[in-house]
């Protein structure tokens, strides 16, 4: 999944917590499915930095 | 009359003419003929009628050996040409009869100027020829190539000033090739001599691909036209390969036909196995030429006339290459220097001209190609400068980026759980809410209850019928059920009477109607 896909799906996810539109029983299951996507874009950024720096490093 | 002995006759005469024509005279006259024989010059003096070839006056003239040793220097270095047919000349004389041989005007001297007077006069008139037909300027509009190595060379075979052009040529650091196209620098053979020349190099210069591909793979030295056209200005007609390769080996010259079709001019087309039968034909090893040099081998007599003739300035001015004329000389340049592209004193002076020439070209490949490289070195250590400037701002550029990105689901994150626990504080204080109504209302429903099944029981305890038994009453029972009217009843039906305590069956006997 692409990091913007990703960053919409937790803004639709908040959005919509914040609208109250889950049953109660949805809302363990989006909140997994929002933590999972929080990692996801926090790794995606992880491995962006290292892999600049390595590039970088390669370069000089 | 007396009759006279030839030689008394002759005799008379030579008298005669001693006595009148006892001077020295200067005569201006064509020489029909010039030799020399024994150390003397022998000469035919003719003076034709102006605008015709007709002779009005003939004589001949003798310079003895005495005179002839010291004329004959003078007049050549002077002129720069030998004494020779068709040249006009003003010589000093005195009559001569001898019995003998006859009439002669004898020379004792001959005045050079005059003919380098005519010699110039001539020259002015090939000139204006020239000019009027436009060829004048034709040499001196063309350009050396830059890459001005194959040379046609026409000179003498064998003669030294060729031989100092090559060594010049070869001691230089450039690959120059010099083909000889021999001719007779000298003497009456000289300008056919060179035109033939020409047009030996000029026949070669034909032999060319006129359009199309020409490509070569410099190992193997094999040339090979890939497509297109391909003439030679032979006698035989014009040869035209329409497709099809050629090769030649370099060291036979020989260009071959490996396949494809050709045609002549004279005979049509003509199909590949028409190419089978006669295999080679031999062009010209050298394909073309760079540029043309005349050069005159050093010694020679200064015997310029072959170079100013009109004839040989036409050929030279119409030339297609460049020509470089080398034909040394002191006096005056002659015409063929004045048509050709460069004219130099020397063959060495040729060559020297060819190899700067070649080192001026080099120098400006050398010139451009240290300039190519410092301006790319430039560029590279510029943009290289850039780049690490660029490189060195990204790893901030993005660790902000991620520092944003990071903020920005932290925030998500915090409203995600935000919206999550109002919400179920919200869900909780109504379940709390619906519990607390709950209890209440069980309460109330069940007091209700409770009272209502008080009272029931209360009334269910009234309406007890073993209370009225106790009072005294009793309940009669027909079949079961509750006899409330007599009427019902007829004697004989058997009653069950239930008392307070225990029950007593009965028979009717009577019925009293109300």
């Amino acid at each position: 999944m692409k990091y913007e896909e990703a960053l919409q799906q937790l803004e639709t996810i908040t959005r919509r917590m914040e609208a109250g539109e889950y049953s109660i029983d949805e809302l363990t299951e989006q909140l997994k499915n929002a933590q999972k996507l929080i990692k996801l874009c926090r790794d995606k950024l992880t491995k962006t930095d290292e892999e600049i720096k390595k590039i970088l490093a390669k370069n000089e | 009359m007396n009759t006279l002995s030839l030689y008394e006759l002759n005799s008379l005469v030579r008298l005669t003419i001693e006595q009148t024509l006892n001077r020295e005279y200067w005569v201006e006259a064509e020489l029909a003929e010039a030799r020399e024989s024994r150390g003397h010059c022998y000469m035919e003096l003719v003076q034709k009628e102006e605008g015709s070839n007709t002779p009005i006056a003939r004589a001949s003239a003798k310079c003895w050996r005495s005179s002839w040793m010291m004329i004959q220097p003078h007049f050549e270095r002077v002129t720069g040409q030998r004494l020779h047919a068709g040249m006009k000349v003003r010589l000093k004389v005195y009559a001569q009869f001898h019995e003998a041989y006859g009439f002669s005007w004898i020379v004792t001297d001959i005045d050079p100027t005059f003919t380098l007077g005519d010699l110039a006069r001539r020259r002015q008139e090939i000139i204006r020829q020239l000019k009027q037909e436009g060829v004048f300027d034709l040499q001196r509009e063309l350009q050396l190539p830059l890459f001005c190595l194959r040379i046609a060379v026409i000179s003498s075979e064998g003669a030294a000033g060729y031989g100092d052009f090559c060594k010049q040529l070869n001691e230089s650091k450039f690959a120059f090739a010099a083909q000889l196209f021999p001719a007779v620098m000298q003497g009456e053979q000289t300008e056919a001599s060179i035109i033939e020349a020409l047009n030996q190099i000029y026949k070669s210069l034909e032999c060319r691909v006129k359009s199309g591909e020409f490509a070569t793979a410099s190992e193997s030295g094999e040339w090979r036209v890939e497509s297109g056209e391909f003439a030679t200005a032979s006698e035989s007609g014009e040869w035209r390969v329409k497709s099809g390769e050629f090769a030649t080996a370099p060291e036979s010259g020989e260009w071959r036909v490996e396949s494809g079709e050709f045609a002549t001019a004279s005979e049509g087309a003509g199909q590949g196995d028409a190419v089978a039968n006669s295999t080679l034909y031999t062009l010209h090893s050298t394909l073309n030429f760079d540029c043309v040099v005349i050069i005159r081998g050093g010694g020679a007599t200064a015997d310029m006339s072959g170079f100013d003739t009109l004839a040989l300035a036409e050929n030279v001015a119409q030339f297609p290459l460049p020509i470089i004329t080398g034909i040394g000389h002191d006096r005056d340049e002659c015409v063929l220097d004045m048509v050709s592209h460069l004219r130099v004193k020397t063959p060495t002076a040729a060559a020297d001209i060819l190899i700067n020439h070649a080192q001026q070209v080099l120098d400006r490949i050398e010139d451009n190609e240290q300039r190519i490289v410092l301006a790319s070195q430039n560029q590279l250590s510029t943009l290289n400068a850039q780049l690490s400037m660029l490189s060195q701002r990204i790893p901030p550029l993005f660790s902000l980026v991620r520092t944003r990105e990071e903020a920005r689901t932290q925030q998500l994150l915090q409203r995600m759980e935000k919206a999550c626990d109002s919400r179920l504080i919200r869900s909780e204080a109504k379940l709390s809410t619906l519990s607390s109504l709950l209890s209440t209302l069980n309460a109330q429903f069940i007091v209700s209850h409770r009272h209502r099944l008080e009272l029931l029981s209360q009334r269910l305890l009234a309406l007890d019928p073993q209370r009225i038994l106790d009072r005294g009453y009793s309940l009669t029972l027909h079949q079961g059920k509750a006899v409330r009217n007599a009427s019902a009843l007829q004697a004989g039906d058997e009653l069950q009477t239930r008392l307070a305590e225990g029950t007593v069956t009965s028979v009717v006997t009577y019925v009293a109607m109300p």
